[in-house]
């Protein structure tokens, strides 16, 4: 590594404007992550404009800061509200907000933020050291491989529902349907479509993710205001136990641990995306610890699982992108946009050609976690005032808000009625526990896994033994059939007294 | 919950149904080069939907013939089902107004009305949060994002 | 350094508030403009549109909005447009794919004759690529390979699907089409080594350079001036083109003075420094000025070459 270029890269990361630049973003992304209904592409694409009149190197590091503030900023709202702006962090509302409800909003939220930071930071630190030179590994992960893994990711992630086993699966079986509507990606000719244009690139997913999360929560809880107006709302009353303490934290470093690891593993891998990681993290962190029963009602470790994942992702997927001139995931995309209008090419000629502007990205990378360290930090006490605003108030304001965002992607009135549509559907599988995490998964993740699996048979020919030759792809079947087997074992002990309770 | 249980999971499987024998049938399409046609994956989610759904029902269905309770119940609530369905009409009927009119311009009306229905009658309160938020909506769209008024 | 970002960024917000002025003959915006695009950001289009919007701002004194409109490769935004008030206000930067394949596949409720044209500015990139330690380094070699193993292709459009079925029946490969869904689902595959050859939209530019990647021939009817010495299909001997152009379109009904303004525009953008380095240097298109009437006439004429081709 050419150490003249990191020391010039590390004196112009630390200038003035870049500060401003760099911690404008995260405090942008922060805003815009905290309001549920505006998600990260509107955060980037709100941004882009923004950048055309900063230098290369601060409008990239603006960008990426402000996708680590959405990611950071959508746990508030997961963890004070059960609305989580991203479906990546449908998974830290789980434990966020009983957490919350618990008396703890602040100690939920610190583990949010801690684990947000720690994830980011040590994925961004592998992304410098250690995955540019490897990141040809990715390349290793052909259609066979990704198809086994969004199939062991579908199973595992299918797994976790807390309620009923079948409820789970009927809304996973809706989620897979769902997930197939749009153009035949070989044909181009439509499926399930019903002539409606709109829909030839599937149903908007950010139309299904704030729906059944955010505006599906808000007409629960109006529902609710009947009953319990007072008290419904998260208390933020001065609790001197409210406060995250060494002991929580030597608890959740572990899962922030192997949440980065995660993240870090799922981003790399060009298509999956920040969901599947903090899903399977949650996942995973349940799976790991000798009290599964106590996750979803409150679980520090749930939160830190989920949202350190979420965060190590966005490091991770620019992996690809630097080291092949893959995105690894949607805003990884629209960052090459952005890098192109100010006439970079992304890519390994990138570090061959200009290492300093690179060295540079990553030195406003490591300042931004630390900028957003900070800003979470203070902005909690700022941020945790909306417990105060009754939610009789919150919740015009947030309906107004997912209406907002659907309008500000250009899906127009359109987009609004399918909205709509999924916020009733997400009402009606909240109010009779069928697992809505399920269901969004499985809508994530059908897309993916049907085109590689597509994929993997042209290719093979239909010969099975191809598989012989590619032992990852073999390793995470056999995930998937363990996956599956203690899935029905499960079925079998828990899901009997249910369906035949009539014989005991 | 066996009543609900009962309901939704045939509401479930009569989806699965529907979709399987319907919509898969006649809106799938075909890809006469494909080792997967089109309607494969569909076809399982509506299996899934139908055999789980089934399930779901008839667990529903037995507890509710071992406690001998009736599938409907006589005492229904309509205050309780009033105060479900208002949000979603009155969101409906802002949605249908968002037709003729800029959510921009519609958004304060929209905010204070849920407010006055939600009971809050501090006139300043109504003021301020219906009027911020769709400033904020002018300022991020015509001048961050430059995409115009929405 | 300080100073100058500094300035920059004060700059900046001066140039985000008030557009400046600059004078133009003939028809003139009175407000701030939407330019539609068919894709999300980051595309190709896009990055190109972005800037574009930039040089229209000095071509026309007034602001130029962005919007994209994504879906059904740009199917879902030429839908739209049919709505729009034909007045030059609100114009679409797009992709001629839309009009000239999209309406054979499937029902649109749009045809060529529903918009007007105004003007082309940049010329589509495709190509047939392989990896750069192929076994074959061109197109020949390719077709010599291909009859003695089975090989596999990545597609992305039904059409290119088409064209590569027809070649390998012809000369007897026996060949496995794989979808891809999109250009950036295609380089891992041929970086990787999963597939043979692959179809590209355009996203080899960013692979050539290192050598990871070849351009074995063109699609297009001319050749593209990047790569000087990679032939077209139809110089190799096989009669078949997938042509594609970016232009300004219109709504139905717009007068021909906005027209001719648009026209005007085009032939302003193409001249200007940002949005031509843009192009070329980091989206490797290469520039290709049509009037309206060429342009209008180009659609038509690609539209039943493309009918002739997915017929068979």
């Amino acid at each position: 590594m050419d150490f003249s270029a990191i020391g010039a890269a590390a004196s112009e990361a630390l200038t003035l404007a870049s500060f401003i630049g760099i911690g404008g973003g995260v405090l942008l992304g922060y805003i815009i992550g905290v309001i549920p209904g505006l998600s990260r592409s509107v955060a980037i694409s709100i941004a882009i404009p923004m950048t055309f009149y900063m230098s290369p190197y601060i409008a990239i590091s603006f960008l990426i800061g402000l996708s680590k503030g959405t990611a950071a900023g959508s746990a508030v709202s997961a963890i004070l509200l059960n609305a989580p702006g991203e479906a990546s962090s449908a998974a830290t509302a789980l434990d966020g907000y009983p957490m919350a409800k618990k008396g703890k909003p602040k100690t939920a939220l610190q583990v949010g933020l801690i684990a947000s930071v720690l994830g980011d930071i040590m994925a961004t630190i592998i992304l410098i050291f250690v995955a540019i030179p490897f990141a040809r590994v990715a390349l290793l992960f052909g259609p066979y491989e990704m198809a086994a893994i969004l199939a062991f990711a579908l199973v595992f992630i299918a797994g976790l529902s807390s309620g009923s086993l079948f409820k789970g699966l009927a809304a996973g079986g809706l989620g897979i349907f769902l997930g197939t509507v749009g153009l035949d990606n070989q044909t181009g000719l439509p499926r399930l479509t019903f002539g409606y244009t709109e829909l030839m690139d599937g149903m908007p997913l950010i139309a299904v993710a704030i729906g059944t999360l955010a505006l599906s929560e808000m007409f629960i809880q109006s529902e609710k205001l009947r009953l319990e107006r007072t008290t419904m709302s998260v208390k933020l009353e001065h609790r001197p136990d409210d406060h995250i303490t060494f002991p929580i934290f030597k608890r959740i470093l572990p899962t922030i641990l192997r949440g980065t690891g995660v993240g870090t593993f799922v981003g790399a891998l060009p298509g999956l995306g920040p969901s599947v990681g903090s899903f399977m993290s949650y996942g995973m962190a349940q799976k790991a610890s000798k009290t599964p029963e106590n996750f979803g009602k409150g679980e520090p470790i749930g939160i830190a699982a989920s949202e350190s994942a979420d965060n190590a992702v966005i490091p991770a997927a620019l992996i690809p992108l630097f080291g092949l001139g893959i995105p690894g995931n949607v805003s990884a995309a629209l960052l090459i946009g952005a890098f192109a209008i100010h006439g970079i090419t992304v890519g390994p000629l990138l570090l061959r050609d200009s290492p300093e502007l690179l060295y540079s990205i990553f030195a406003g990378m490591i300042l931004a976690s630390i900028i957003m360290f900070i800003l979470g930090w203070f902005g909690l006490m700022v941020f945790a005032q909306i417990t105060r605003v009754p939610p009789h108030v919150v919740i015009p304001i947030v309906i107004f808000f997912c209406l907002a965002g659907m309008m500000l992607q250009g899906y127009g009135t359109f987009g609004l009625v399918i909205l709509m549509a999924f916020a009733l559907l997400g009402y009606l599988m909240k109010k009779y526990d069928y697992s809505f995490v399920t269901f969004l998964v499985a809508f994530i993740i059908t897309p993916m896994l049907e085109l590689n699996l597509r994929q993997s048979i042209i290719l093979s020919r239909g010969n099975w033994e191809i598989l012989l030759g590619r032992p990852i792809a073999l390793f995470f079947i056999v995930c998937t059939l363990l996956a599956l087997i203690m899935l029905t074992l499960r079925t079998v002990r828990t899901g009997k007294p249910a369906a035949g309770a009539a014989t005991d | 919950m066996p009543r609900s249980d009962l309901w939704s999971g045939l509401a479930v499987a009569g989806f699965g149904l529907v979709a399987l024998l319907w919509m898969i049938p006649n809106y799938a399409g075909s890809n006469p080069f494909a080792q997967m046609p089109p309607g494969l994956v569909p076809s399982i989610a509506a299996w899934i939907m139908i055999i789980c759904g089934a399930i779901v029902a008839a667990g529903g269905m037995i507890r509710l013939l071992r406690d001998g309770m009736l599938p409907v119940t006589r005492e229904i609530s309509w205050i309780a089902i009033g105060w479900a369905a208002w949000p979603f009409l009155y969101v409906s009927v802002a949605i249908w107004f968002m037709t003729f009119f800029k959510i921009t311009w519609l958004g304060a009306f929209v905010i204070a009305g849920m407010l006055v229905l939600l009971g809050e009658r501090r006139w300043y309160m109504i003021v301020g949060c219906s009027v911020v938020p769709p400033a904020l909506l002018y300022f991020l769209s015509v001048y961050m994002m430059r995409v115009g008024v929405v | 350094m300080k100073r100058r970002t500094l300035l920059a960024a004060s700059a900046a917000l001066g140039a985000m508030l008030s557009a400046p002025m600059a004078l133009a003959d003939g028809w003139q915006p009175e407000r701030p403009m939407t330019m539609v695009i068919g894709f999300a950001p980051g595309g190709s289009t896009d990055i190109q549109g972005r800037v574009l919007a930039r040089a229209l701002e000095e071509h026309f004194g007034q602001p130029v909005n962005v919007v994209n409109q994504p879906g059904g490769g740009g199917a879902v935004a030429l839908t739209r447009f049919l709505n729009t008030e034909p007045d030059g206000h609100t114009f679409m930067f797009g992709v001629q794919l839309g009009l000239t394949f999209s309406p054979i596949v499937t029902e649109t409720e749009y045809d060529i004759d529903d918009f007007r044209y105004a003007g082309t500015l940049v010329a589509g990139q495709f190509g047939i690529v392989t990896r750069g330690d192929a076994p074959f380094q061109s197109f020949e070699e390719l077709v010599e390979y291909g009859r003695e193993n089975p090989m596999t292709y990545a597609q992305q459009l039904p059409m290119d699907q088409a064209i590569m079925q027809i070649i390998a029946d012809q000369e007897g490969i026996d060949l496995a089409i794989v979808p891809t869904g999109g250009g950036g689902g295609m380089a891992p595959l041929v970086l990787g080594g999963e597939v043979d050859f692959a179809f590209s939209g355009g996203t080899h530019a960013q692979y050539t350079p290192t050598g990871e990647m070849n351009v074995l021939a063109f699609l297009t009817r001319e050749r593209s001036p990047f790569y000087p010495d990679v032939p077209t299909l139809a110089e190799l001997g096989y009669p078949y083109a997938m042509d594609d152009y970016r232009s300004f379109f219109l709504p139905g009904g717009t007068p021909d003075e906005i027209v001719a303004a648009f026209e005007d525009a085009a032939r302003f953008a193409v001249e200007h420094p940002q949005f031509v380095e843009t192009t070329v240097e980091n989206t490797l298109h290469p520039i290709v000025f049509m009037d309206a009437e060429e342009t209008e006439a180009t659609i038509r004429e690609i539209r039943t070459a493309n009918e002739a081709l997915m017929a068979d």
